[in-house]
């Protein structure tokens, strides 16, 4: 995902593993690739270990959770696969699955879409900037508790509701909004693109700034428009950044939860309900963290799955070389 | 993944290795616990943390340990109590006494985490209503629990709205649909633009709200969930008056008594409809009283139960908190001695606090204390009565919380639908 | 001037000085401020408002009243706003250093094993941290190796967001576009790692790191299960979780939860306006950037 396209590591043949905890094999290397094996192992170690104690042995306890019956104080009782089945002849569970993948494609494009233009737009350095851009990016500071609560005002389904009075100046509406099913699932999209927008926004400027300028001064020269500009040159380098931000939002995508349990729990009619909502209310409020394990297992495999779909399609195609 | 590259598969397995060899010794059996009568008693309460209510139950655990000796802590956890409660088992470190829902019984009984209870040998337990009793048995019949705090539902209804639409108070459900149509349709708050509605109705799914909030009219219309059949129960939601009662709440819906958001409506989104005027009818608990007297005033509203239904009579969902006695403590006497003390007289009459906000004893278990003289404020008699004499716990099943969630998410549907 | 600026941005919108694109400009930034901040000032004004109406929003409340603030105080907020502090700075912190370290090494050397290593950081991402709560609750009490315990302490919550995916993922994505070029002559010059690292790599990362700081902020600034999880005591609470429990406390008002939420605001705002200051240095050194 984010190697895009540099084929590092793929030609060696004989690498020694990397990892703080094992020690370089005996074996004769050109000095240059140890040492920089050793020292990305250095530089690594901090994250690694980290991510080891918090990360990947709750990981492998979850993992073995999804095999067992979960009962802290009885002792464990093996079921093998037996939440796994619970969970996959539940009937919501492929409407579940079917609506988080809508979502997180939808929130993703969205976003991506929304903050590409946003960037562009609040490009600068101009002071009066920063309070705009600055403005732009408060839904994702807010606390989310607070968030749901502004959408459910604005979204409220009578015909005084905020955004009813606007499309009522159309002639369009009242909707309902969250509260049909016939909408519940875009209104929640709306709301996930209304905070994702700013995020994306943000590491897109970070990128804009790294743009060459003297590119945007040569393609001038050659008397390119702003938009052929954009297009041939401002794109293109922003192509990285982009890979960057798609993996990280269909990830987000995936395990989409707490938005949409203020916002809806799912409902109405079960029309919003996510693999999250779902392993939430099949799992966590019931108490059966087996199943919940079992839940979230399927989605981690999903989502590797996923990533690794992506990784060997973008690898498949020409490799286009960032400067380097 | 890696091209199937010898090292890094070795890697991979190398991890897995560490991760199960690390794990692998979590989950081992029950531990037995040597006991000390002088032991500190952690107690932790279902209140939001610093409130008038974890206030009270610090004074009562106070109260405790000036008559018995046994030194407390209280912890007040709100959100997420359960997942707490989760941890605390996990790390075989839980607390030696939990007060929380009724309805936490059957889960956490099943998961082996609160001690049987023997309430013949529980000093005063003969004092305790007996539908208290109800609510802390499991369905094999064993008790694990000791009945701590009551409570019942009443309707909240807008009593200025009540005089400017020019009716009486509700005696029957068609007066009461009356009523919801009058505030819906005749600008009840006279600002002259028709942004009213009848009921305020919590419907999302959550906790099964939908479920929670609408069980009390389904019963008194005569609806059930389950009827009991030989040895088990059957269900009967399918049933005439069943259907009957939830064709009246989607009429209710579809024709715009009910707040429109409704469908996604929790609780705490829901008070504040009723104390800002957007609908005037809400059925709820005793423990909203003290919010709207502040927010909306003591004069605007009035307190009445809900008439009967079609069923003949009303019939009101009944809950309230329980002491569990948590497993694996080091004091097993101190907390036996405690739930003694939380429900006896003196127990009961600190929890209640008076007329102020901080009660964590709503109704009394306890037969021998009469609300009367704790609390001024007559309003309670009103949950009182309804509790005494018209209302019912949810049947004793194994587990309740998966029939509440898929009613919930049955009933939601329904109201969503028009 | 004029040919430098029309250079320095990729529209050059925000400095085009014709009539018409200045007022479409202000049109611009003034809609952008209407929809993403609009709505939620408005519905943040009720924090002084003593009954807020859910139906509709305000510009200007009826009555102004701090009641809201004080019960929130009387609810610890205080207390908790200082724990935050605590917890997102030293957090913060160890998150920065962690993460240029190890983007450092993803980005800027080559060794076996990378591609395992990227996907095992992705999927520290994918599993949903209410799964993980239990799990994770064991390794705080008991870290393996260590045999530390870390609950009831508020380090607890500051080492396990020490590592973050996302910033570690961002952070190499913009390493790599460092032409290699800058760090080759720093090596011939007789240059150790660690002298690359800090004087070569990282003043060009600026931009990079005004986003993992904003985003490092925000997230730790955010954590709801951590703290759920380490704090024994209510004197350890972190203010997520007051928000949590004003939200659905049946006591308070929705005016508390906005007190409480206006509060939690303003040091995310300053965060974010001091961490765009790299941003603004990265913009104009990329200006004259070869």
């Amino acid at each position: 995902m984010t190697t895009t396209g540099q084929p590092v590591a793929v030609e060696l043949e004989s690498p020694p593993p990397p990892g703080p905890a094992q020690p370089p094999p005996r074996r004769r290397f050109g000095s240059i690739r140890l040492r920089g094996t050793l020292t990305a192992a250095v530089f690594l170690a901090p994250a690694l270990i980290t991510f080891l104690l918090f990360k990947f042995i709750p990981m492998g306890r979850a993992i073995q959770m999804s095999f067992h019956e979960v009962r802290p104080y009885l002792g464990d009782v093996w079921v093998g696969f037996d939440n796994y089945t619970r969970l996959l002849s539940e009937a919501e569970f492929l409407t579940a699955v079917w609506q988080t993948v809508i979502l997180a494609v939808g929130q993703t494009a969205g976003s991506l879409i929304v903050g590409i233009v946003l960037a562009l737009l609040l490009e600068g350095s101009a002071r009066h900037l920063w309070i705009i851009r600055t403005a732009v990016f408060l839904p994702t500071v807010v606390a989310l508790a607070v968030v749901a609560e502004v959408w459910r005002v604005l979204y409220y389904p009578g015909e005084a509701g905020v955004i009813n009075s606007l499309i009522g100046w159309f002639g369009l509406g009242p909707s309902e909004f969250l509260n049909s099913s016939d909408t519940s699932l875009w209104s929640v999209m709306a709301v996930g693109v209304w905070r994702g927008a700013p995020y994306d926004m943000m590491i897109i400027l970070a990128g804009l700034a790294g743009v060459d300028r003297t590119l945007y001064e040569a393609s001038a020269v050659d008397g390119a428009s702003i938009r052929q500009r954009l297009w041939h040159v401002t794109l293109p380098a922003l192509r990285p950044v982009f890979a960057i931000l798609i993996t990280l939002a269909a990830i987000r995508g995936l395990r989409v939860f707490t938005e949409i349990f203020l916002l809806t729990n799912g409902g109405p009619n079960g029309s919003t309900e996510v693999i999250m909502t779902l392993i939430y209310k099949l799992g966590l409020e019931r108490s059966e963290l087996g199943i919940a394990a079992a839940g979230s297992v399927i989605l981690l495999l999903a989502t590797i799955a996923l990533t690794l779909a992506v990784q060997i399609a973008r690898r498949g195609r020409p490799s286009r070389k960032a400067k380097r | 993944m890696i091209r199937g590259r010898p090292r890094a598969r070795f890697v991979t397995l190398a991890l897995a290795a560490v991760l199960l060899g690390t794990t692998a010794a979590c989950g081992s059996g029950p531990v037995q616990t040597e006991q000390d009568p002088n032991a500190v008693l952690e107690i932790w309460v279902r209140k939001p943390p610093d409130s008038a209510s974890a206030a009270t139950a610090k004074t009562l655990a106070d109260a405790f340990t000036e008559s018995t000796g046994i030194p407390t802590t209280v912890t007040a956890i709100f959100e997420d109590f359960e997942t707490k409660i989760q941890q605390a088992a996990a790390q075989q470190d839980l607390p030696d006494i939990v007060i929380n829902d009724t309805a936490q019984l059957g889960t956490m009984a099943g998961q082996g985490i609160v001690r049987e209870i023997d309430p013949d040998q529980l000093a005063g337990s003969q004092d305790l209503t007996p539908g208290s009793w109800d609510a802390s048995r499991t369905v094999d019949g064993k008790t694990y629990a000791v009945p701590f705090s009551a409570q019942s539902f009443a309707l909240f209804i807008r009593k200025d709205w009540r005089e400017a639409v020019g009716a009486d108070v509700p005696t029957s459900w068609d007066e009461l649909q009356a009523l919801a149509e009058k505030f819906t349709t005749e600008d009840p708050d006279g600002n002259g633009s028709d942004d009213t509605y009848g009921y305020v109705v919590p419907g999302s799914t959550k906790r099964g709200y939908t479920s929670w909030y609408y069980s009390s009219f389904l019963w008194s219309a005569g609806g059930d969930f389950l009827t009991e059949s030989g040895d088990g129960y059957t269900p009967v939601i399918d049933s005439a008056a069943s259907v009957a009662a939830l064709q009246w709440f989607q009429d209710a819906a579809c024709d715009g008594t009910i707040v429109p958001d409704a469908p996604t409506l929790e609780t705490s989104q829901a008070h504040p409809l009723f104390e800002s005027g957007v609908a005037g009818i809400y059925l709820t608990g005793p423990y909203m009283m003290a919010r709207f007297d502040e927010n909306l005033g003591a004069d605007k509203y009035e307190i009445v139960p809900l008439p009967a239904g079609p069923g003949g009579q009303a019939s009101v969902l009944a809950e309230g908190e329980n002491v569990y006695l948590m497993a694996g403590s080091a004091n097993e006497a101190g907390q036996q001695k405690f739930a003694e003390f939380a429900v006896s007289v003196e127990g009961q009459t600190i929890g209640m606090a008076g007329d102020s906000d901080g009660n964590i004893v709503r109704l009394p278990v306890n037969s021998q204390v009469a609300i009367s003289e704790v609390r001024q404020d007559e309003r309670w008699q009103i949950f009182d009565e309804v509790y005494r004499d018209s209302s019912r716990y949810v049947p004793i099943v194994p587990e309740w919380t998966p029939i509440l969630q898929n009613s919930a998410e049955a009933f939601n549907t329904i109201i969503a639908d028009c | 001037m004029s040919r430098t600026e029309r250079f320095d941005t990729a529209l050059g919108f925000t400095s085009s000085r014709h009539p018409v694109t200045r007022i479409l400009r202000w049109g611009v930034y003034v809609v952008c401020i209407v929809v993403f901040a609009g709505p939620l000032l408005s519905l943040l004004i009720n924090a002084f408002t003593p009954v807020s109406n859910p139906t509709s929003l305000t510009l200007i409340p009826d009555t102004v009243t701090f009641d809201n603030f004080t019960r929130a105080f009387d609810r610890g907020v205080l207390g908790y706003l200082l724990n935050s502090f605590f917890v997102v700075g030293f957090g913060l912190l160890a998150q920065i250093l962690v993460s240029l370290s190890a983007a450092y090494a993803l980005a800027r050397k080559k060794f076996p094993g990378m591609r395992l290593v990227l996907l095992l950081i992705l999927s520290t991402m994918m599993l949903p941290e209410e799964i993980l709560a239990i799990p994770l609750s064991l390794v705080l009490a008991d870290v393996p190796f260590i045999g530390v315990n870390l609950i009831g302490s508020l380090f607890g919550m500051i080492i396990p967001v020490a590592a973050w995916g996302f910033s570690i993922l961002v952070m190499t994505e913009f390493m790599k576009e460092i032409p290699v070029e800058l760090e080759e002559a720093a090596r011939i010059d007789g240059a150790g790692e660690f002298r690359i690292f800090i004087s070569v790599i990282l003043p060009l990362c600026r931009p990079a790191l005004g986003v993992i700081g904003i985003f490092g902020f925000v997230m730790i600034w955010d954590q709801y299960m951590l703290p759920l999880l380490v704090a024994t005591d209510t004197a350890q609470y972190t203010l997520p979780l007051a928000l949590r429990t004003l939200r659905s406390d049946p006591q308070v008002g929705l005016g508390v939860l906005l007190a409480a939420a206006l509060l939690a605001l303003l040091p995310s705002v300053i965060a974010f306006l001091a961490m765009q200051r790299q941003f603004m240095k990265g913009l104009t050194s990329g200006a004259v950037k070869g």
